[in-house]
């Protein structure tokens, strides 16, 4: 043991460098690990950041207006009692459209619990008497930024016009449009404005409680209930809300998130054990004299073995350990917010996924030592004593090379990549597989980029759906026709349907007619062109267990219609469960004419609020209009998540890459001097070097994104079909990319091992040639030698 | 963790053999003395009675490689006893280092019987020769091979504590054996720092730190000048003199005429097995040929 410890320490002092390389990839692939679980982990729960940026309250209590609450605070289990503020219904009316809301009368002075968070603008300031601020999920739907002005009505047909002068998040109620009403806080004078019957307004008080499980959460709440609505009194508690609630209803149950995030495990989990066993396995290979040695002394195999472990595992937490440190730095400081406006948390992880995570990697790195520690562990003890001749021949093809006077530099570089099997095997691995990574975390990032980019590929060609509001149809269809920015209109109507024979419903859509059908993108059969023809999303025939060219009869609209299914589309909506057809089929089979809507595909260039407002204006507000949803707006933060994700894996294969260099170049090293007496110059062995880098790097890299090029679009089509929208979305590379990232790669392999080969070249100046030539004998006298 | 001496266990190991250090003088050992008055030459001393320290039968060596069998070593039968020095000479590719290697257990032996202090170890498993080597072999070889991580002091410490040594026991020993070799001004350096001759004799001193029963060098002063050479002979002697063991492979016949016998070897085979016995004129002894053209 001593031993062991003894040579551990001696060997991590004279490898730092190395040491620190390693030390460094492992924190990498953590930090970025733990900053993608909780980007997507925010993502896909956001509630948790903003209950804790917030400081929300456990439970929300909606009493009557002039309750007595007084008692609350002293209720078994209860903690702190929020101030109770007003709160009034009221509506927001924007044209022909109105939106439930309530007010919330704070003041400028944000409360201890429950504080709404700022994101936009400026809290109430008492100031602005008309100020208002909005909940930020609400401002997005009903399109209202810092600066417009809104009206809203009473109850009793009060207007109010306020403006709106922030934009806020809160963990008090889950997002609109999925939880209504949209939340306004104002100061209570203008609540007073809008509702001055206080009969009317509810009073809010928020608690938190000592325990907020959900037991004990529920327990509270009835203790409430049973206090204030008793079979005697009034009901004073009108309704609650608790922190649960609002967790599950902010939860996304957005599947390819989900997918995704687990795809980026796989990649790290990948990666980062590729990069540690070619590490260690680069050390092996240049300690291998001194661990036939340290054999030879009496190291048996299996302490060899332990002692790589042991050491690679150290790194590996001390890695591990600094991941964390840096993660938490990074993600302390701010409240990520991507483009589109829907909020996204750094979830705080829980320390089961801190601790998840820490031993995952220590036990990963490992098991990724486990190989080439073995491989440590069967070195002869007799490589200490006769260091192994170079293997290999100067090929035909190198001695063709060099008879038609090719570069000696080139032939000779190329030599070494057939002669030193091992170490290039090593690099071409080592720069394959994390390629490989990086290609498929491009392809995402393409593919994704792609739903934003040209959404008709994944079937959502009209960007904007148009209701003929409060004009009559006809109107409304000569608005729309006669707008310059729209390149088609398609009528439609929209259905949701029981499915035949099953329980659950899927969606019934006639999009166009059977002559002029609405442009699906269909992947897989073909577009519908008959009265009784339909399309249908993965998701729907998942959930019928059916195929293309089946033939089915759902009940649409209370009118049984006969479909035979031609083809599948890319359809984002609704998790695929959709069936498309045309207007025909439902005039053919008889059912009453529905109220129809218009889809609208915009011409090129032309952004979809643009259109809207265009259409807004021209009917005066009387049309109701829609921006279509894309789905890849919530994968903004995915676009982060592969940014990091590809940053560490080029460090992980630059590691590599560096290691497998060192290595080279050590075995190099007395060469250096033979090829120089030989007659080449420093620089044409420096260039027999660097051409030995880039071949092997040109290979590794190919073959990495080659194999990407391949695996990737099985795996996003595979996620494709998983999450309902179906195989077929992946959008691959452009032939302009990978070259990019060829050549990135290469001119990054030539600097470095141009740095390391400068290096070796001059460090071989400095050194003796080392060859085993013998000495002179001793010429002293065996008698001499015998009476020292 | 390590395969080390467990806890309790005396350092250096009470059954370690008569060999003494470098300074002391016999009280660590407790194995059986060899007789040695002083004045009395080296020749006088009979072989000890004792069984052998080391004993081979029919050792056999084959490599294989490429569908081509070697016999490097063929059937070597030889015997070294408690505190003999013997060198082994031979032309180049007569199996002399193997026979080495095989003694050491770096390489298995293809066949045939190995006794080290009573026990048979041909046998033993890669781990059990290494767990001998600690304690019962030293090694010196040609091209030093010191551990290019680890400083002078660390070198000559690492096989005691690989022994089950403290590392206190571990430095003293360290101390006593630099001091004695010369070397204490060195021990924070890096070998890559030394003379070849100043590299050797670390080795030496890595070898002789848990005092083994043997020493096996293979060439020791093959890549020394002569004053180097001249260093390293007087302390393998001085070693010797202690009753240390040794099994030194050379091509020199000057460095041989230092050991108590010479085994020749030739293809693999032992052509001749001599002791150096200082006696009249005409006993071809290798020794007596030096003398001559001395």
């Amino acid at each position: 043991m001593r031993g062991t410890l003894r040579w551990a320490r001696a060997d991590l002092r004279a490898r730092r460098g190395q040491a620190l390389l390693t030390v460094g990839v492992i924190a990498g692939v953590v930090a970025a690990l733990l900053i993608a679980t909780m980007l997507l982990q925010g993502a896909l729960n956001p509630w948790q950041q903003l209950f804790a940026r917030t400081r929300g309250a456990d439970v929300l209590i909606y009493f009557q207006n002039g309750t007595n609450t007084s008692e609350l605070s002293s209720l078994p289990g209860v903690q702190a009692v929020g101030r109770p503020y007003q709160a009034a219904s009221a509506t927001l009316e924007q044209g022909p459209v109105k939106s439930p809301v309530q007010l919330r009368a704070l003041t400028p002075v944000l409360p201890a619990m429950s504080a709404p968070l700022v994101v936009a603008g400026t809290w109430l300031r008492a100031s602005q008497r008309d100020g208002a601020v909005l909940e930020a999920s609400f401002a997005q739907a009903v399109h209202v930024g810092v600066g417009a002005r809104i009206l809203v009505d009473g109850i009793d047909g009060t207007t109010v016009w306020m403006q709106v002068i922030g934009i806020a998040d809160t963990a008090d109620q889950g997002f609109y449009p999925q939880w209504t009403p949209g939340l306004i806080w104002v100061q209570p004078g203008l609540l007073r404005q809008v509702e001055p019957n206080p009969s009317e307004t509810q009073e809010v008080v928020g608690l938190r409680l000592d325990d907020s499980s959900a037991v004990a959460t529920s327990q509270v709440v009835q203790t409430i209930w049973n206090l204030y609505n008793g079979p005697t009194e009034n009901s004073a508690v009108e309704r609650y809300s608790t922190w649960q609630q609002v967790q599950n209803s902010m939860a996304s149950n957005d599947r390819l998130l989900g997918l995704l995030l687990a795809l980026f495990g796989i990649i790290a989990l990948l990666a980062a054990p590729c990069a540690i066993a070619n590490v260690t396995a680069g050390r092996v290979l240049m300690q291998r004299q001194d661990i036939a040695m340290l054999k030879a002394l009496g190291f048996t195999p299996g302490q060899v073995v332990r002692m790589l472990l042991a050491e690679q595992t150290a790194l590996g937490a001390a890695g591990a350990a600094l991941g964390l440190v840096a993660a938490r730095i990074v993600t302390s400081s701010e409240f990520l917010r991507p483009p589109d406006g829907s909020p996204v948390g750094l979830a705080p992880l829980s320390g089961s996924w801190l601790a998840l995570i820490g031993v995952g990697t220590v036990l990963t790195v490992a098991l990724a030592t486990v190989i080439p520690a073995w491989w440590a562990g069967t070195v002869s003890p007799i490589a200490a004593v006769q260091p192994s001749p170079p293997r290999g021949h100067l090929s035909l093809i190198a001695r063709l090379g060099l008879l038609v006077h090719l570069p000696a530099a080139l032939v000779l570089g190329a030599r070494d990549c057939l002669t030193r099997r091992l170490p290039a095997l090593l690099t071409v691995f080592g720069l394959a597989i994390p390629m490989v990574m990086i290609t498929i975390a491009l392809t995402c990032w393409s593919t994704i980029d792609g739903f934003t980019r040209d959404p008709a590929r994944i079937g959502l060609a009209a960007a904007v759906t148009v209701s003929q509001g409060g004009l009559p149809s006809r109107q409304a269809l000569a608005l729309i026709g006669h707008d310059d920015q729209v390149l088609a209109y398609y009528p439609s109507a929209e259905f949701d349907t029981l499915l035949p024979g099953a329980n659950g419903t899927f969606v019934a859509r006639a999009m166009g007619y059977s002559w002029r059908p609405y442009p699906f993108q269909v992947v897989q059969g073909r577009m519908f062109h008959a009265a009784n023809e339909a399309v249908a999303g993965q998701g729907f025939l998942d959930l019928m267990h059916i195929g293309v060219g089946a033939w089915i009869s759902p009940t649409i609209d209370g009118v049984p219609v006969i479909l035979h299914i031609v083809g599948r589309t890319l359809e984002p909506d609704n998790n695929g469960d959709v069936l498309d057809f045309g207007l025909d089929a439902l005039r053919d089979a008889g059912s009453a004419p529905p109220q129809l809507m218009y889809s609208l595909v915009l011409k090129p260039g032309v952004s979809a609020a643009a259109a809207r407002t265009q259409l807004l204006r021209a009917s005066h507000d009387q049309l109701d209009v829609q921006l279509a949803a894309n789905p890849a707006s919530g994968l903004g933060v995915m676009q982060v998540v592969i940014a990091v994700s590809v940053i560490v894996l080029a460090v992980i294969a630059l590691a590599n890459l560096l290691t497998a260099t060192a290595v080279g170049l050590r075995d190099h090293r007395h060469e250096v001097g033979v090829l120089k007496a030989m007659g080449l110059t420093p620089r044409q062995v420096m260039a027999t070097l660097v051409v030995n880098a880039t071949i092997l790097t040109a290979i590794g890299v190919t073959s990495g994104i080659l194999a990407g090029l391949v695996i990737a679009p099985r795996l996003i089509n595979m996620q494709g079909q998983t999450s309902g929208i179906g195989s077929g979305i992946a959008a691959g590379l452009s032939a302009l990319t990978i070259a990019e990232i060829l050549a990135v790669a290469l001119a990054i392999a030539a600097a470095a091992s141009l740095f390391l080969a400068r290096h070796t070249t001059w460090m071989a100046d400095s050194a003796q040639l080392h060859s085993p030539t013998r000495p002179s004998r001793p010429r002293a006298h065996a008698s001499s030698l015998r009476n020292p | 963790m390590s395969r080390s001496a467990p806890k309790g266990l005396p350092w250096p190991p009470k059954d370690s053999p008569p060999a003494r250090g470098f300074r002391g003088d016999g009280e660590g050992g407790t194995g059986k003395r060899i007789p040695r008055p002083g004045g009395v030459r080296r020749g006088d001393r009979a072989r000890p009675p004792e069984a052998a320290l080391l004993r081979t039968s029919g050792l056999v060596k084959v490599y294989r490689a490429d569908g081509v069998s070697v016999e490097a070593v063929r059937g070597v039968d030889i015997e070294v006893a408690i505190g003999e020095f013997v060198a082994i000479m031979g032309p180049s590719g007569s199996g002399k280092s193997t026979l080495l290697h095989v003694l050491g257990g770096l390489e298995p032996a293809t066949s045939g019987e190995i006794w080290l202090r009573g026990q048979r170890v041909d046998g033993l498993s890669t781990a059990g020769w290494a767990i001998l080597r600690r304690r019962h072999v030293g090694f010196v070889f040609q091209f030093f091979n010191l551990l290019s991580n680890m400083t002078v002091a660390d070198n000559v410490e690492l096989p005691a504590l690989l022994a089950g040594a403290t590392a206190r026991q571990a430095r003293k020993r360290r101390e006593e054996l630099l001091a004695e070799l010369g070397l204490a001004d060195k021990a924070g350096a890096a070998p890559a720092r030394l003379s070849g001759g100043e590299q050797q004799r670390v080795a030496l001193a890595r070898a002789l730190a848990n005092e083994p029963s043997l020493l096996l060098a293979d060439e020791p002063t093959g890549n020394l000048d002569s004053s180097n050479t001249r260093d390293v002979l007087r302390l393998l002697r001085r070693a010797h003199d202690r009753g240390q063991a040794i099994l030194m492979v050379t091509h020199d016949a000057r460095v041989a005429s230092l050991a108590d016998r010479v085994i020749n070897l030739f293809d693999g085979m032992v052509a001749d097995d001599a002791a150096i016995v200082p006696g009249p004129r005409g006993v071809n002894g290798v020794r007596d040929v030096l003398e001559l053209r001395g």
